[in-house]
């Protein structure tokens, strides 16, 4: 008896030799997500978090089939097989909370790196407190230009943003009047030369809004109105009167999911005739936006990384979507497509990497290469920008354009119609009347 | 000339709407003198009520207004009988902070619930219907019925006021409590009653309003605003002048669209920069405050 206690203090002390290399080995990553969860952009937030849950499932499980290389191992190879963990928070749309989740997940929960958080006003937030405390953020679906021009060296961003889509929308509207549209002979200028925009007063509409006045001055359009809105209005009747007063050609939004909706409603309520309406993708890409809308959606435009028709021209996209639909019930959409997308850079991050060390994570992120061959959304692949203006911004993004169309079987779908190269249906033109 | 038209018919069916929004609290704070700062948390309520009825049981959301008076009415009781009562014992700060205080229990109920979520109506008879009249007047179905329902809840609350001895019994304790009671007038009761009269009209809008305006648990908060700005601008104690101050305010919240029609009309390019539409909401305070400052008493007050 004696004796065996004497051995008692070795064994613990063998234990405790042991067990921090076998936690150390197993040891998650832990990455924090920020999402909307709830509020008016709930439905994107699904949307997001689906997303990000399926490239973490393939990330964390040997997946020989597809082919991709986050799905070769079952976690982190070079970290002795990591897996990760994500740790969401609902920041509602709210940029105060945002920060201060960003810093509980810091403080509190010790993540390993951030990744969020949709709304541009949230990641504005959430970037600062991640630059404070020197945590990389990874950020995959906020667009609002201004993000990467802070000079911040803890963030990236994965997705083009609005410079970038703003800019494809105006060389659609050139194309129009060059005849490049598929199923659309040449609209001659003058009759599409009015606009008027409508967007979100938050960092990310405030900035689309003025990227439109600046690009219609480029490329000769006269934007007639531009009025800045709250996305939690419960009522937008008289900016929509506000905004058919002045009789566009074109009307053009930057809205987040209810206010798309809400927009889309009292378009049709107050017989507004124009002939194009764009949307500035969240809203009007939900899979809600059209669930809820029906046939009012027909016709209209919106931009997007993602069109499920790209599945006939990218296998890796088909595969993918396959399982999203397995998942969700729905096809992969622009938000869903891009938060999978974001997740995949950070299993990159990490795998290069080697170590969950924020100094080691920033060098492999500054240094990263993925090729486009094994995204699902057709880019040509991502590789941060480390120096000039745009710093941390993925250099190698591009966005579509896609219209709602009925197809044969009733069901409503988003067909390409920009780039001009790949679009995949006739355009309707000009919108059917509400 | 669209835009003046559309505006000015935009603004008589919103400012009806708001009307009965604020015919719950015309009664109450107008009439009986008890401030009540959850009245736009009735509205959210009823607009909860009627969306959800709505909703689970498939009927189509007029129906279920019924519900949504009975529900009001409950609760108006129920909040009088269980909470506000006590208040009235005490100086006028009570009612102010106990009022507060029941917004936040309700909203943050909501938010229990029913989540953050905006929710909203997409379909129902007069969901999505409107008429378009020419000269740029289109009417919305949504916003006639509740102006409908306006115009025959004023008629209604108006008669009872003033040709039922019910109304005068209201009446008589809204301006002396102490003297009513001593006549026999049971006016524990009255009070009650007008929070239950009170309560079911609003809960009424609420069900109407959720047809054309999503719901979440934090709309409740413009209304009051709102309602409470109708109800200064009317003048306490004057159901009409409630009517006539709602037509104002929907004036004042289209001020965007008069804007507009001067902007475009003569060409003003200054005018057509200045972001209106963003201010919408900002005039409404600034009514209030106005009327506040010149006639503390509002347009048609007759109480002290």
């Amino acid at each position: 008896m004696k004796k065996a206690s004497r051995n008692v203090p070795a064994l613990f002390l063998l234990l405790a030799l042991a067990l921090p290399c076998s936690v150390l080995a197993a040891e998650d990553i832990k990455i924090g997500v920020l999402f909307p969860l709830t509020g008016g952009a709930a439905a994107s937030g699904r949307e997001l978090r689906a997303g990000a849950e399926l490239a973490l499932e393939i990330a964390n499980n040997a997946m020989p089939d597809i082919n991709m290389a986050m799905a070769k191992n079952a976690g982190i190879k070079s970290m002795g097989g990591a897996q990760i963990t994500l740790i969401f928070k609902d920041h509602e749309g709210n940029p105060t909370l945002g920060a201060d989740l960003a810093k509980k997940l810091i403080l509190d929960d010790k993540v390993h790196g951030l990744m969020g958080a949709y709304h541009s006003a949230v990641t504005k937030a959430v970037s600062a407190v991640a630059e404070q405390y020197g945590v990389p953020l990874i950020n995959d679906s906020s667009t609002s230009p201004e993000l990467t021009k802070q000079g911040y060296k803890w963030f990236w961003r994965t997705t083009p943003h609005d410079i970038y889509f703003t800019k494809d929308l105006f060389e659609f509207l050139k194309g129009l009047t060059e005849g490049k549209v598929k199923g659309v002979p040449a609209v001659p200028k003058q009759d599409i030369m009015n606009l008027a925009s409508a967007c979100e007063k938050t960092e990310w509409g405030a900035a689309v809004s003025e990227l439109i006045e600046k690009f219609s001055k480029d490329y000769g359009f006269e934007v007639k109105k531009s009025i800045l809105y709250a996305a939690k209005a419960t009522d937008l009747s008289s900016e929509v009167r506000s905004l058919i007063a002045v009789k566009p050609d074109a009307m053009l939004f930057a809205s987040y999911a209810s206010d798309a909706i809400l927009m889309m409603k009292t378009l049709k309520d107050q017989k507004a005739a124009p002939k194009l309406l764009w949307g500035q993708n969240a809203g009007f890409e939900v899979p809600e936006f059209v669930t809820t809308l029906g046939d009012t959606t027909v016709g209209s435009l919106t931009r997007t990384v993602f069109i499920p028709k790209i599945a006939q021209v990218k296998p890796i996209a088909a595969k993918i979507n396959t399982m999203y639909k397995a998942k969700t019930g729905s096809d992969l959409g622009g938000t869903s497509a891009r938060a999978f997308t974001g997740l995949q850079a950070w299993v990159h991050v990490l795998e290069k990497a080697g170590s969950a060390k924020p100094a080691d994570i920033q060098k492999a992120a500054n240094s990263i290469e993925i090729p486009g061959d094994e995204l699902v959304v057709p880019w040509q692949g991502i590789k941060f920008a480390t120096s000039g203006e745009d710093l941390g911004q993925n250099i190698l993004g591009m966005g579509l354009i896609g219209q709602y169309q009925k197809t044969a079987d009733g069901k409503i779908d988003l067909e390409i119609v920009y780039p001009f190269n790949v679009a995949t249906a006739n355009m309707i033109y000009p919108f059917p009347k509400f | 000339m669209d835009i003046l038209f559309g505006s000015i018919a935009s603004g008589v069916l919103l400012g009806m709407v708001l009307s009965l929004v604020a015919l719950g609290l015309t009664i109450i704070f107008g009439l009986m003198d008890i401030v009540n700062f959850a009245h736009g948390e009735f509205l959210m309520i009823g607009m909860y009520t009627g969306l959800l009825t709505a909703q689970a049981t498939g009927m189509d959301p007029l129906f279920t207004l019924p519900l949504a008076a009975g529900i009001g009415f409950l609760l108006g009781i129920l909040c009088y009988g269980g909470f506000v009562k006590f208040l009235l014992r005490g100086p006028m700060i009570a009612q102010l902070l106990g009022t507060f205080g029941l917004m936040l229990v309700l909203r943050n109920l909501a938010l229990l619930f029913f989540g953050s979520e905006d929710r909203a109506l997409h379909h129902g008879l007069l969901v999505g219907r409107s008429f378009d009249v020419g000269m740029g007047i289109i009417i919305s179905a949504t916003k006639l019925a509740v102006a409908v329902l306006a115009v025959l809840s004023f008629c209604g609350v108006w008669l009872l006021m003033n040709r039922t001895k019910l109304g005068k019994a209201l009446t008589a304790t809204a301006l002396n409590r102490q003297g009513a009671r001593y006549m026999g007038i049971p006016t524990e009761r009255m009070n009650a009653l007008a929070w239950g009269i009170g309560g079911a009209t609003v809960t009424i809008a609420g069900a109407l309003i959720v047809n054309f305006w999503s719901v979440n648990p934090y709309v409740g908060l413009i209304f009051t605003m709102i309602a409470f700005t109708v109800v200064a601008l009317g003048g306490f104690g004057s159901v009409p002048g409630a009517f006539f101050a709602g037509l104002v305010v929907g004036f004042i919240m289209e001020i965007p669209g008069f804007w507009d029609f001067f902007a475009i009309t003569f060409d003003i390019g200054w005018m057509a920069d200045v972001p209106m539409i963003s201010l919408k909401y900002t005039w409404i305070y600034v009514a209030y405050f106005v009327i506040m400052l010149i006639s503390p008493r509002g347009l048609f007050g007759w109480k002290q």
